[in-house]
Parts: structure tokens; C-alpha cells; sequence
């Protein structure tokens, strides 16, 4: 199968893999080698961290001389164009995004499992459910069914894990 | 063989009591949810089950994980079929002759026939698994530092190579950034803390099962959400249950693919989606209906699900024998055998050997299971499919978060779960396979400690590293696979072949996904 070329994404990343091997070579570099200790030197912290870096920064290097062989330089789609993100499915992303996110590092740990829980499915669930649904005026009805699985689902997860499988729960 | 069958017919006795079974069969059903829902993986189910069975006794534990296993494996299959959609990465292959059966209102035939096919690739891998586990343990009693140090090279390359098979650069750079995630933490001969600095809770490195929770489960999720809506269909027309016949007519190619995935699913980290694609090449180059590969062959259908589900014993075998996964889904069951207890690795013939026939008899009671739930529940489990994505996705999320919690009750994994969830969807959408990435996290102590360890005994030396004829096996093969995938040297070598062998079989030399 031919490979759907993606110069721009590929730059970013392959500019992104380089710098990132040249940081853990380096960090390995001035990883403690206890010479003091007589340690042998081939068994040093560094040493396998160190030529994951290089082999990384390598691989990154290639990636990037392919991307601007491939025309990453040259006028084009543009990042989301090569991607595919149009405006419908960026806002679909983001969305998902900062729900999730608002969740998990938000909510968990702040408020009790089981009021967390609800809150983010309710908005989850009445957010994308509106989102496709405002034409057709089911705003009432949806928002009544999501609070409902919400409900549920908040009950049920902390059941199973708790009280079934003896999992403690954030 | 009188042990092992001793053994595996204890194993079979053991299982034989109420509880057990019920537990093979809603494990098995919750696979094939699983598996049929687009957005959860065998993976991310395996993940999330490892975390809810956790405190259950090692034997219950690793059967519940081996049902889930194979029946999200197989439960794929449903979803390829109905909405052209692989349930499972593994079911890609399925949707090419699956979806086409389906539309010319045969989806109950083409189900029956992915039952049939799965059911008899579990049992063709599960009888290479009695057959290879303890040769290859036995073999693996000569490994040696630096044989273990190219076996972890082996796996991150080929890995690389087959799951990214039009783009090898990018599995190689995951496979990489995975063995890069696994040096974080404490190393095993000095206990130094890399990369660390001064954080506590990275002082053990990233946990497993909260990066692959998140690699598969959270970055899966922002995947579905992106799309735009899709179609659901509902249609299960046509007989369910398949004409023995009609699988015997095809006796060959099961064969063919019963071999070709178990053989894909023992390749480390490449696994069901490559046993897939792999059974299914060979099979539409050996057949003689090949024109009706792709639109309704019921050949190429069976290829593709046998291939994947004889690839899940194949993935476990390396997983026994050398504590090396040989698909994502198997680094969990992997990492669960540790967290229950269980060493696998070359001496596990002589200090487990009963483990082995007992995962045998776990691959066989799971095969039955999606046998007769796969042509029971068939209409049933249609209503599943039928369920709107925005109201699965944030349960699936909270059990992410659950499970990323869940093995050490720290909220700092699930943050992990979400970094990983982020950096997975954006590698995800810029092409990046993820196995070969979960194979690094797994393979990384492997390789490090081996390494240094056997720099350390040759002095620095690098010559045992080729001259030691176990060492120098995998030493070429790794060479091999990285010049076979660099397009210029597989070209000339293409055309040196069919110059020297008279053209015979070059032109299937580009088979893979997509082929």
C-alpha cells in the first residue's frame, strides 16, 4: 500500500523526535557514572538511555530530510488539511477534549467519585447529543436522558468496582 | 507427549466446576462487546479487566483475561461485517469480503462463517502453542544476555517494520519512544532514578497498564468522537449457522492461515492485525476463485478471521516462554502474570510447567465459548451495535480512569493514562502504529539490563554479540528486516530475485495491509 504523504506533520514531528533524542542523549551524558565506587563502566545509568537518544535523534533526522524531500517547505494543504481536520471535526476533538480532560484531572480527586462521574457523562452525553439534535428540538428530552444514564452509570461503575471486585475508586 | 496431555487434561478437569465455566463464558460475551463496539480494543479490554480481576486468585484472574482475549479478537468481526467498521485493528482484513456478504444480504452467512474461521484458528494456535511452548522454552534455556539483548532488538524492528508496513520509519521511531518511556524511573543495577527528577511518583518509572490504557483507550476515544456520524445497519440476513461443507471445501486454507497467524502472533509485538492480513494475502495469491477476493469471498473472509484468532495463542506463546509479548493485548496478559505472581520466561517448564497446559486449556474453553455465544447470540448482540457513541464514549472513559487508578489507588496515573491518551491520538493521526510503542515500554528493562550486562562481561566488547550463533541468527535477522524495509535496497532485491528465480513469486512481494 502507498504511503498518503504528510510533509508538514511529518517536519513538526520529525523536528520534535530530533530534539527530543538530543535531550535524552544529553541527560543520560550527565547521568552519575560512579567512578568513585569503581563501578564498571559498562553497566553506567546512562549508557542504553544514551544510544536510545541517538537512535532517536537519528530516526528524526531522516524523518525530517524525507519531509522537506516530500515538499514540507512548499506551499500546500497546510497542518489540519494533511491531517484531515476540518472545522466539524476539530470542534468534535476539542470538545471531547475539554470534557475529558476537565474530568480526569479536574474533577477525580476533588469530588467524590460518584458526583464526578455523573457531572461528566451528563456533560458529555447532553453536549454531543445537542450538538447533532438542536435542529430537531429534542433539547428537553435528551437532556432528561442523558442525566438519567448518567445517574445510572455513576451507581453502576462505583457498584461493580467496589462492592464486586473490591476496587478501590478515585 | 503423555505430560503434557496428563497435564492438560488435569487442567481441563480443574476447570470443570459451575463458577468457572460461568466466569469463561461472561468474560468470553463481554469480549465479543468488546471487540464489536468500534473504539474498544482487546487491548484496552484485557487492560481494564487486568485492573477489575487484580485481587482475584492467579488462575481465575488470567482465564477471565485469556476470554476477553479471544473474544474481543473475535467479536471484531461483528462490527467489520455490519458497519464496514474493525471492531478491533485485528478485523481490518474482515471488512474487505465481510461487508460485501453483508450487503448482498448475507451478513448472518458471513457471521457464521467469521465464527467458524475464528473457532478453528483458536484451536489450530492453541495446538501450536502445546506443541512449540516447550521446545521453544527449552531452546530458550541457552539464552544468554546478549541473545535476550537482540531478541528485544529483533522484536522493536520487525515490530516496527510489519505494523507499519507502508511506513517502517514511523514503527521503528514508536518502537523507540517506547523503549524511551521505560527508561523513567529506577534501573536495575545501580537503582538510579532517570529522568525522575526529584518526582516521586516517577521515581518507578510510568506504570504499564495506565500507558496502554491510555494509548488504546483514551487516544481511541478522541479517535471515534473526531468522526463525523456513521451508519448504522442493522441486518442479519441469511442462515447463521455454517454448512460444515462449506468449511471443509476451504479446509486448506484454514490450514494455511491457522499457521500464518500463529506464526505473526509469535513474532514479538506484531500480532493479530499482521496474522490478518498475512493469512489473507496468502490465501487470495493460492486460490482459485482469487477474482472474488474483496467483493464477497467467502475464502478471503475465513483467511482473515482465522489468521487473527490463531495469532492470540501465537502471541502467547513468546509470552510464556520468554516473557516477551507477542501482540498489545498479550504485554497486558504479560504484565497481569507478573502482577498475579507468575514468572513466565525459558524456565517455566520446569518451574510452572502445569501453567502452561493450563493456558492451553484457558485458549481451548475460550474458543469453545465464542463458538457457541458467536452462533447463539447473533441477533441478539446486533442491538449492540445500535448504541449511539456519545453515550458510550464517557462511560468507556470512566472506566479508564477507574482502571488507571485502579492497580495502585494514585491519582498520578491517571494523569499518565490522559498524557499518554494525548501523545497516542496525535501519534495515532499522524500514522504512528502503537504496538511497536507498548512493546518498547515492555521490552526496554529487557534490553537495558541485558545489554550492560553483557557489555560487562565481554569487557566492552562487541564481538559475542555476533559470534555466539544463537546471537548471530538474530543479529542477521534484525539486519535483514531493517534492509528489506528501506524502499531503494527492497527494489533491487526484488528485481535481483526475479532476475535469478525467473519472475516466480516476486509480484506478492508487497503484500500487506491494503493488499
Amino acid at each position: 500500500m502507498a504511503r498518503s504523504p504528510m510533509p508538514r506533520a511529518d517536519l513538526w514531528a520529525g523536528t520534535g523526535f530530533l530534539a527530543l533524542g538530543a535531550a535524552t542523549a544529553a541527560e543520560s551524558w550527565r547521568m552519575p557514572r560512579f567512578a568513585q565506587l569503581e563501578v564498571n563502566p559498562w553497566s553506567v545509568p546512562g549508557l542504553v538511555p544514551g544510544l536510545i537518544g541517538v537512535v532517536l535523534l537519528l530516526l528524526g533526522a531522516v524523518l525530517m530530510l524525507r519531509a522537506v524531500r516530500e515538499g514540507a517547505l512548499r506551499p500546500g494543504a497546510g497542518l489540519a488539511g494533511e491531517l484531515g481536520f476540518d472545522a466539524e471535526r476539530r470542534r468534535r476533538t476539542l470538545l471531547a477534549l475539554l470534557l475529558t480532560l476537565g474530568y480526569a484531572v479536574g474533577l477525580v480527586g476533588r469530588l467524590p467519585f460518584r458526583t464526578a462521574t455523573f457531572l461528566f457523562v451528563f456533560a458529555f452525553v447532553a453536549l454531543f447529543r445537542i450538538e447533532r439534535d438542536m435542529a430537531r428540538g429534542l433539547l428537553l428530552r435528551e437532556l432528561a436522558f442523558a442525566a438519567l444514564e448518567a445517574l445510572l452509570v455513576a451507581l453502576a461503575v462505583g457498584f461493580v468496582f467496589e462492592r464486586l471486585f473490591y476496587v478501590r475508586l478515585p | 507427549m503423555p505430560g503434557g496431555l496428563q497435564l492438560f487434561l488435569e487442567a481441563l478437569s480443574g476447570f470443570a466446576e459451575p463458577a468457572t465455566l460461568a466466569s469463561v463464558l461472561w468474560a468470553t460475551l463481554l469480549g465479543i462487546l468488546v471487540g464489536m463496539m468500534p473504539g474498544l480494543t482487546a487491548t484496552l479490554g484485557v487492560a481494564l479487566l487486568t485492573t477489575l480481576t487484580f485481587k482475584m486468585p492467579a488462575g481465575d484472574a488470567i482465564l477471565i483475561l485469556i476470554c476477553m482475549y479471544v473474544g474481543a479478537i473475535y467479536g471484531g468481526s461483528r462490527s467489520a461485517i455490519l458497519l464496514n467498521i474493525p471492531g478491533t485493528p485485528a478485523n481490518a482484513a474482515t471488512t474487505l469480503d465481510g461487508f460485501p456478504l453483508a450487503r448482498a444480504g448475507q451478513a448472518g452467512r458471513a457471521m457464521g462463517i467469521a465464527t467458524a474461521g475464528s473457532f478453528c484458528g483458536s484451536l489450530i494456535g492453541m495446538l501450536m502453542l502445546v506443541l512449540v511452548a516447550p521446545v521453544l522454552a527449552d531452546f530458550a534455556l541457552a539464552f544468554g544476555s546478549y541473545e535476550f539483548f537482540w531478541l528485544a532488538m529483533f522484536g522493536i524492528v520487525i515490530s516496527g517494520q510489519l505494523t507499519a508496513i507502508d511506513d517502517p520509519l514511523k514503527g521503528w521511531i514508536a518502537g523507540f519512544l517506547g523503549l524511551l518511556v521505560a527508561m523513567v524511573g529506577q534501573e536495575g543495577i545501580h537503582a538510579y532514578q532517570r529522568f525522575s527528577y526529584g518526582i516521586t511518583e516517577l521515581s518507578g518509572g510510568f506504570g504499564l497498564l495506565p500507558v496502554l490504557v491510555g494509548a488504546f483507550g483514551f487516544a481511541e476515544i478522541l479517535q471515534v468522537m473526531k468522526q463525523p456520524a456513521y451508519e448504522v445497519v442493522r441486518n442479519a440476513g441469511g442462515r447463521i449457522l455454517p454448512r460444515l461443507a462449506e468449511i471443509f471445501r476451504y479446509r486448506r486454507t484454514i490450514v494455511r492461515s491457522g499457521f500464518i497467524g500463529t506464526l505473526m502472533g509469535l513474532l514479538p509485538g506484531v500480532g493479530e492485525d499482521i496474522g490478518a492480513w498475512g493469512s489473507y494475502a496468502a490465501a487470495r495469491r493460492a486460490s482459485r476463485e482469487r477474482e472474488k477476493f474483496g467483493k464477497g469471498s467467502v475464502e478471503g473472509l475465513l483467511a482473515a478471521e482465522t489468521g487473527n484468532n490463531a495469532a492470540v495463542p501465537g502471541a502467547i506463546i513468546p509470552v510464556l516462554t520468554l516473557a516477551i509479548p507477542g501482540s498489545a493485548p498479550a504485554a497486558v496478559l504479560l504484565a497481569a502474570m507478573f502482577i498475579h505472581g507468575i514468572r513466565p520466561g525459558p524456565l517455566i517448564m520446569i518451574e510452572f510447567p502445569s501453567f502452561v497446559y493450563e493456558v492451553v486449556a484457558m485458549v481451548l474453553l475460550a474458543s469453545l465459548a465464542i463458538l457457541v455465544l458467536g452462533l447463539a447470540l447473533t441477533r441478539p448482540l446486533l442491538y449492540v451495535l445500535a448504541i449511539p457513541r456519545e453515550r458510550l464514549m464517557p462511560v468507556i472513559f470512566v472506566l479508564c480512569t477507574v482502571g488507571a487508578f485502579a492497580i495502585a489507588s494514585r491519582l498520578f496515573d491517571v494523569w499518565v493514562m490522559v498524557g499518554f491518551g494525548v501523545l497516542g491520538f496525535l501519534l495515532r493521526e499522524m500514522k504512528y502504529p502503537m504496538a511497536p510503542l507498548v512493546l518498547g515500554v515492555v521490552l526496554g528493562p529487557i534490553l537495558d539490563k541485558n545489554f550492560r550486562r553483557a557489555m560487562v562481561l565481554s569487557d566492552g566488547s562487541l564481538e559475542p554479540f555476533f559470534t555466539r550463533p544463537i546471537s548471530a541468527v538474530l543479529a542477521l535477522l534484525t539486519l535483514i528486516s531493517i534492509l528489506a524495509a528501506i524502499p531503494r535496497l527492497r527494489t533491487a532485491t526484488l528485481r535481483l530475485a526475479a532476475r535469478f528465480g525467473g519472475g516466480r513469486a516476486v509480484a506478492g512481494g508487497g503484500s500487506g495491509p491494503g493488499s
